[in-house]
């Protein structure tokens, strides 16, 4: 096989080939930085490439294949993080000139988990500033989706998406705490999990809101979205609220039965008038796939979903602003012009509509909780349109512009935040836009802990099609 | 209710230790009023008697 191809390669496939030494690392690595080198010039998903660091770790993970030392579940595979990770002598800008300098002296424990792996450290990914979503300027350079150079790869995980997609790493991590990993997925025509709150370690991963964030894999495929999952998942002493219950084997799970599962179609979501026709069309035949692939369709209801976009924005807000007081008052002007509006908003929001926000989170966990009571798993679109057109200037102009921001699309991820279960986005089809045709998910989501079973349903789907296997024209 | 002025909202920041000017003071009172709005139209039966829980108690998790 060339050099030039091995990017190419799903993390398993080249996982395989490193262990028959039909691979090197150390190839696999410099074939990797060799396609940042030549193409992220048009794509910015990386804030950091760490090359000296990188072809170090691939040499002695060479040297491990050829002792026959037991290797780990990711030996040799390169991989890259979204800068909001610590990262061990690495900075860790979390998209913002106010960390430009940071240099973390450990890896937050998801980074330590896939170097443990095996997994090879190739660089920091950029993202909107401090992970909020609605950042316009970007300081390391303006990430570019592969499918439309002048589309957007997604908030907040942008360079996870783009990066991933342009096989520029062979698997990423991004940090959910809206949508943030499903909405990049959707956008680049990725598998991206927001796993259950609790079962991947948040410590050394830089908060936007305690109560919703969780970091989870960006992948091209569900296997390798189950391989990384399996490298970062369980209880961590560093995370109080990481939980103690077992890891399961996900990839053992990757059986393509779907027989008998009850899907429980969400109307608010599929007959949602800010629902683009073209994605309700690719959801509807995914779900129809499904049912033939023996699943049954039930439609449910989460009468409160319309309302999960605002409920989300107002407990992110608070919290974020309540982790930047400090530079809020002091370095304002230091912000992407839209952060500093949200964190302004969150810094004086009135208390009691804070409160109401998190009753209103309470109710919404009750409804998701009560529909998936009676069937397995959800279904619904990931995103209410294909990727949108990057932004050029910041600013609101009315309230009825800021009521926009905080209303549609966003209600279709955020619900599952607000919920604390897990929640995965697979490429369901394109859609044609300007002449361009662009990716757009399936969402999934389940109880909590069925983490598995979301990986097991997308995989069944994904072997039944064939949308992970086109490449973006970049 | 009636939506917040740029006064009221920079009286708001103030007592948190902000002092908000242009152009910020526009687009925060756009922002705030939006969000207060949405949250303001959402009263579905039951939500007075709700203890809100900002994460799921580890028995109610299965």
């Amino acid at each position: 096989m060339n050099k030039t191809d091995l990017p190419f390669l799903s993390a398993a496939a080249l996982g395989a080939l490193i262990r028959t030494k039909e691979v090197s690392p150390l190839e696999a690595t410099e074939a990797y930085l060799e396609r940042i080198d030549g193409i992220d010039t048009k794509l910015n998903s990386y804030i950091t490439v760490c090359r000296d660091d990188a072809l170090r770790a691939a040499r002695a993970a060479e040297q491990a294949v050829m002792r026959g030392e037991t290797l780990g579940l990711l030996h040799g595979i390169p991989f890259a993080v979204k800068d909001q990770f610590w990262s061990q002598g690495v900075r860790t800008t979390g998209g913002s000139t106010l960390l430009a300098d940071f240099v973390p002296d450990t890896d937050a424990t998801a980074v330590a988990r896939l170097k443990a792996a095996g997994g090879i450290l190739l660089g920091k990914l950029n993202m909107s500033e401090f992970a909020t979503g609605n950042s316009v300027h970007h300081p390391y350079g303006t990430p570019h989706n592969p499918w439309d150079l002048a589309r957007h790869p997604g908030t907040s995980s942008s360079g996870s998406g783009a990066a991933t997609a342009a096989f520029l790493c062979a698997t990423s991590l991004g940090e959910d705490t809206g949508g943030s990993i499903r909405n990049p997925a959707n956008n680049c025509g990725l598998v991206g999990l927001r796993p259950t709150w609790g079962l991947v370690s948040r410590y050394g991963m830089l908060a936007a809101s305690w109560s919703m964030d969780i970091g989870g894999p960006v992948s091209r495929t569900v296997e390798d979205c189950a391989l990384t999952l399996q490298a970062i998942a369980g209880y961590d002493r560093n995370d109080p609220y990481t939980a103690q219950v077992p890891v399961p084997d996900y990839r053992a799970g990757l059986n393509g039965a779907v027989r008998g599962l009850r899907l429980g179609v969400v109307k608010e979501a599929m007959h949602a008038d800010f629902l683009n026709a073209q994605v309700r069309t690719a959801v509807a035949k995914a779900l129809g796939d499904l049912e033939g692939l023996g699943a049954s369709l039930v439609e449910v209801s989460i009468p409160l979903l319309p309302a999960a976009a605002a409920v989300t924005r107002a407990i992110l807000a608070v919290e974020s602003a309540s982790l930047h007081h400090d530079w809020i008052r002091t370095r304002l002007h230091e912000y992407d012009h839209n952060v500093g509006i949200d964190f302004l908003t969150g810094s004086i929001l009135p208390a009691q509509l804070y409160y109401k926000a998190q009753r209103l989170r309470e109710l919404i966990r009750r409804q998701v909780f009560e529909v998936l009571g009676r069937v397995d798993l959800l279904a619904l679109p990931c995103s209410s349109e294909p990727a949108p057109l990057l932004p050029t200037a910041p600013g609101l102009k009315s309230k009825e512009e800021a009521r926009q921001r905080m209303a549609g699309r966003r209600s279709l991820t955020g619900v599952f935040n607000l919920a604390s279960v897990p929640a995965l986005s697979v490429p369901c089809g394109f859609v044609s836009v300007a002449d361009k045709d662009l990716p757009v998910g399936l969402q999934l989501a389940g109880r909590p802990f069925a983490d598995g079973l979301l990986l097991q349903v997308a995989y069944a789907y994904e072997q039944h099609t064939s949308w992970h296997t086109r490449r973006p024209p970049v | 209710m009636a939506d917040l002025s740029k006064e009221d909202v920079k009286s708001l920041g103030q007592a948190v230790g902000i002092d908000m000017e242009e152009p910020f003071l526009t687009e925060v009172t756009y922002n705030l009023n939006a969000l207060k709005e949405l949250l303001e139209a959402a009263n579905p039966p039951g939500l007075e008697q709700v203890e809100p829980l900002p994460i799921i108690p580890a028995h109610e998790r299965r």
